[in-house]
């Protein structure tokens, strides 16, 4: 992750006009909105949409490559992987959210203190912080992984801690960036209590491209979760969780395809329309440049 | 602000995986792949590139994948072939004494370590010691003859003299295993660490290097003079050495099997197996000894009642679960207590506690666990959840998972809440899995070539302490009384009906319930020929093996 380019922004009272901003919505971008919209609906009400019980086995239709009954196929223990996909969308997103807001809160509290403070605990902090970076984020999630086992929880922590360094320079960067602003200066001028500079201008501008950082950051957490429940170290089966799915259908990878396949474009398809509406947003925050 | 760098070449890496997955099914026209080179003259040379699975954490020791490596480099007193039949390889002949208690075994003159040292008698002596010796001791050879081993003399120079304390009936079959493979005293005296990776035996190849995570190097020992007596050939092996992979992903091992990268490759994925069938020469060995089972923890949780241990026995369709899982290659096994190829094997209980869920909610009912409504049975307001954990990865194999899987959905309908923990192979090695506290069923195997192993699994104690193998933590006296008779009667009937009459009680009290048995599987190129599965374990010999010519002289 590279440092972010510091954004100029204006006075926290800018608002986004939302009915101006859809009358920019391309097709593609609507695809993304409804892939998205797709797979939230799944993760809230997945009986809704799921034909079948995720985890019903059924011996006698193992392995039953796409019809009409099962359009997306059967697995090895003859459940629907249509619906599996559907009820993993909860498991996905909720690790993507989770581990987001992790990532985010700790970025956040180290972010902030080293753009604030001064120059010794600013330097101590981006110490810790480059510490943190020198870990690539899979080795850090498998030192989580081996010392408190696999599972849901450590994923989340995993994935949170390892992408949280990364946001954090980015909104230290942010944070100077604000404070140094003519506007917090001229708030400065006008005889402003400190805290009240930081509470009203600082804190609520400098933090605007979290939208953005959120909508990226899901997605991104979706694929490393997946990432490491594909080598067996996240949620265990037959949990449909997608990565989970993955790593099970492996095996039979030269027989079934649709076993890798249907996961893999789940996982695909919801990291890159997240990221399409990511993008959208930034644009958006940034005054409609394309 | 731009997108994280690291998405991208993820998506792209799914991507491609998705893409990769689409190669659809091979269908290659039936026949015998090897009719090409039948009956070929063999042909000295080549190195034949091995794909196996598991990866031990020393060369010698006492797993099965231990011995499977040790058959390569050192030879055994003895060979098994079918049917439990012993016959000579280092011992050319042997007596017992009256009182079945003193074995003398006649070694083979002239046969040499592969660091030029003799292999006499005195050397043999050494290896019995230093397996029971606790500084360097093998589990294994101490599960089998620990209790009966007394002393071992070396008469002259080939001629060994083994003193029991009781009379052990499957003695020679134990020795017929790649653990009991005589290793060289010399290196033997430089201790356990230096064995560990460069052990030194007399067999067929010679340990040239080992790269951990990599491959085992091994070259043809050029003076070889001792192949067993069930060997297609006698003096050294025919190609120039074997590259021992690892390669525990079974989709890769397939892979380099069908991409030419490996020669043979172990254990044939099961879902391409008929594809192997097609393309490769195909063997299976389906191990004896105890089969992969359900251990059910007798002393602690719901399993402590029996009723509940036989209601889980009839909750689910195991048979129809292993197959489907399996794809109908590996065999059910429902007799919990012994593989179906094992000598004395009792075929009455092959069909143990068939699939019955009325019987398995009738019994559970009787128990005092009743249904509450949600599904999961309650007694006393403590719910019927177990814990059934599995050694994931190299011990149990992905289409084991499956199985269990399988059978934990038809668990559910008749109220368990069976929850699955899959171990790591270092979380099972380190003893996390071996207390009541630590499970409710684990899932068990310990290969052997005699019902004798009945005696290593079932006993409570060992000398010194429990019995480590005993995973269900049963104890019943009856049982163990019947199998030590077993084990010290030699009158072959007397004998088969006294192990028959353990795996009764074994199956009767629901201590371990069946699944399916282990196998060792090979798949070969058509014109490796003469690869073989010896008897006693399933382990691989290349000592016969050879490259035939294409166009050979069929």
């Amino acid at each position: 992750m590279s440092a972010a380019p510091i954004t100029p922004v204006g006075p926290a009272t800018t608002r986004v006009d939302v009915s101006g901003a859809l009358r920019g919505v391309r097709p593609g971008l609507a695809l993304a909105f409804a892939i998205v919209g797709f797979f939230v609906v799944s993760a809230l009400l997945p009986a809704l949409l799921a034909p079948y019980d995720p985890f019903d086995v059924n011996l006698r239709d193992a392995l039953q490559a796409p019809t009409l009954a099962h359009p997306l196929g059967t697995d090895q223990s003859g459940r629907d992987v249509l619906s599996r996909v559907i009820y993993g969308a909860r498991e996905s997103l909720y690790i993507g959210l989770a581990a987001t807001a992790l990532s985010l809160t700790i970025a956040l509290v180290l972010g902030v203190a080293a753009g604030l403070s001064g120059k010794f605990t600013d330097g101590v902090i981006n110490r810790f912080i480059e510490v943190l970076f020198a870990f690539p984020v899979l080795l850090l999630a498998l030192l989580f992984v081996t010392v408190f086992g696999a599972g849901t929880t450590t994923l989340i922590v995993a994935v949170g801690v390892g992408t949280a360094p990364g946001y954090a320079r980015m909104i230290r960067g942010q944070v100077l960036a604000v404070k140094n602003s003519g506007y917090v200066e001229a708030a400065g001028a006008l005889g402003h209590s400190y805290p009240r500079i930081v509470r009203r201008h600082i804190l609520p501008n400098a933090m605007r491209p979290l939208v953005v950082l959120l909508t990226l950051g899901v997605g991104q957490a979706i694929v490393w979760a997946s990432g490491l429940a594909f080598l067996g170290l996240g949620v265990a089966p037959p949990s449909p969780e997608w990565g989970a799915q993955l790593d099970a259908g492996r095996t039979y990878i030269t027989q079934a395809w649709w076993l890798e396949v249907m996961p893999g474009l789940a996982i695909v398809w919801f990291a890159l329309a997240l990221t399409a509406i990511g993008r959208w947003i930034q644009q958006r925050l940034e005054g409609g440049q394309r | 602000m731009r997108t994280p760098k690291t998405l991208l070449p993820l998506a792209l890496l799914a991507a491609g995986l998705t893409l990769a997955a689409c190669g659809g099914n091979d269908s290659a026209s039936g026949g015998d792949p090897g009719a090409a080179f039948a009956g070929a003259t063999p042909v000295k040379g080549g190195t034949i590139s091995y794909g196996h699975e598991q990866e031990p954490p020393c060369l010698i020791g006492g797993w099965v994948q231990q011995a499977y490596i040790e058959r390569q480099f050192a030879d055994s007193l003895v060979s098994q072939v079918k049917e439990g039949e012993i016959v000579p390889w280092l011992a050319t002949k042997w007596k017992v004494s009256d009182d079945q208690k003193t074995w003398t075994f006649t070694l083979k003159p002239g046969v040499k370590f592969t660091d030029g040292t003799p292999l006499n008698a005195a050397a043999v002596k050494t290896n019995f010691e230093t397996w029971l010796n606790p500084k360097s001791l093998n589990p294994t050879v101490d599960a089998y003859i620990g209790e009966y081993y007394k002393s071992s003399k070396a008469l002259n120079d080939t001629t060994f003299e083994l003193t029991l304390t009781k009379p052990y009936a499957p003695l020679l079959s134990a020795l017929s295993q790649g653990y009991f493979g005589i290793l060289s005293p010399k290196q033997l005296a430089k201790g356990p660490q230096v064995n560990c990776e460069q052990p030194v035996g007399s067999g067929p190849f010679i340990v040239k290097k080992w790269n951990r995570g990599k491959n085992i190097e091994f070259v043809k020992n050029p003076n070889y003079n001792s192949a067993p007596a069930n060997a297609k050939h006698q003096g050294p092996a025919y190609v120039d050495g074997i590259t021992w992979k690892f390669l525990g992903d079974q989709t890769v091992r397939y892979g380099s099997l069908t991409s030419g990268e490996s020669n043979v490759i172990y254990n044939v994925p099961t879902v391409n197996w008929k594809d192997a069938k097609q393309k490769f020469e195909v063997q299976q060995y389906i191990t004896p000894g105890r089969p992969v089972t359900f251990s059910l923890n007798t002393v602690k949780g719901p399993f402590t009642d029996k009723l509940v241990r036989q209601a889980f026995g009839y909750a689910a369709d195991r048979k129809a679960a292993v197959e489907s899982a399996f794809n109908d290659v590996i065999p059910y096994n429902g007799n919990g207590a012994l593989s179906q190829s094992t000598p004395d094997y009792d075929k009455g209980l092959a069909d143990a506690y068939p699939y019955d869920p009325e019987k398995a909610a009738q019994l559970l009912d009787q128990a005092g666990w009743k249904e509450n409504g949600d599904g999961v049975r309650e007694k006393d307001g403590k719910k019927l959840t177990v814990n059934l954990v599995y050694p994931a990865g190299a011990v149990f194999s992905a289409e084991g998972a499956t199985a269990l899987q399988n059978i934990q959905e038809q668990l559910k309908q008749v109220g368990f809440d069976a929850k699955l923990t899959a171990a790591t192979q270092s979380e099972v090695f380190s003893g996390k899995y071996s207390t009541p506290d630590s499970y409710d069923a684990i899932t068990w195997y310990w290969t052997s070539p005699t019902a004798g192993v009945l005696y290593i699994v079932w006993r409570q104690n060992l000398k010194d302490r429990p019995n480590g193998n005993n995973s269900s933590f049963y104890n019943n006296p009856t049982l163990e009384n019947t199998i030590e008779k077993a084990n010290s009667t030699l009158d072959p009937a007397e004998q088969k009906a006294l192990y028959a009459k353990a795996q009764k009680i074994i199956v009767d009290e629901a201590a371990a319930i069946g699944l399916y048995t282990q196998t060792t599987s090979l798949a070969s190129e058509p014109k490796l020929r003469d690869v073989w599965i010896e008897n006693s374990q399933g382990e691989p010999v290349f000592h016969d093996a050879f490259f035939a010519k294409e166009g050979g002289d069929s």
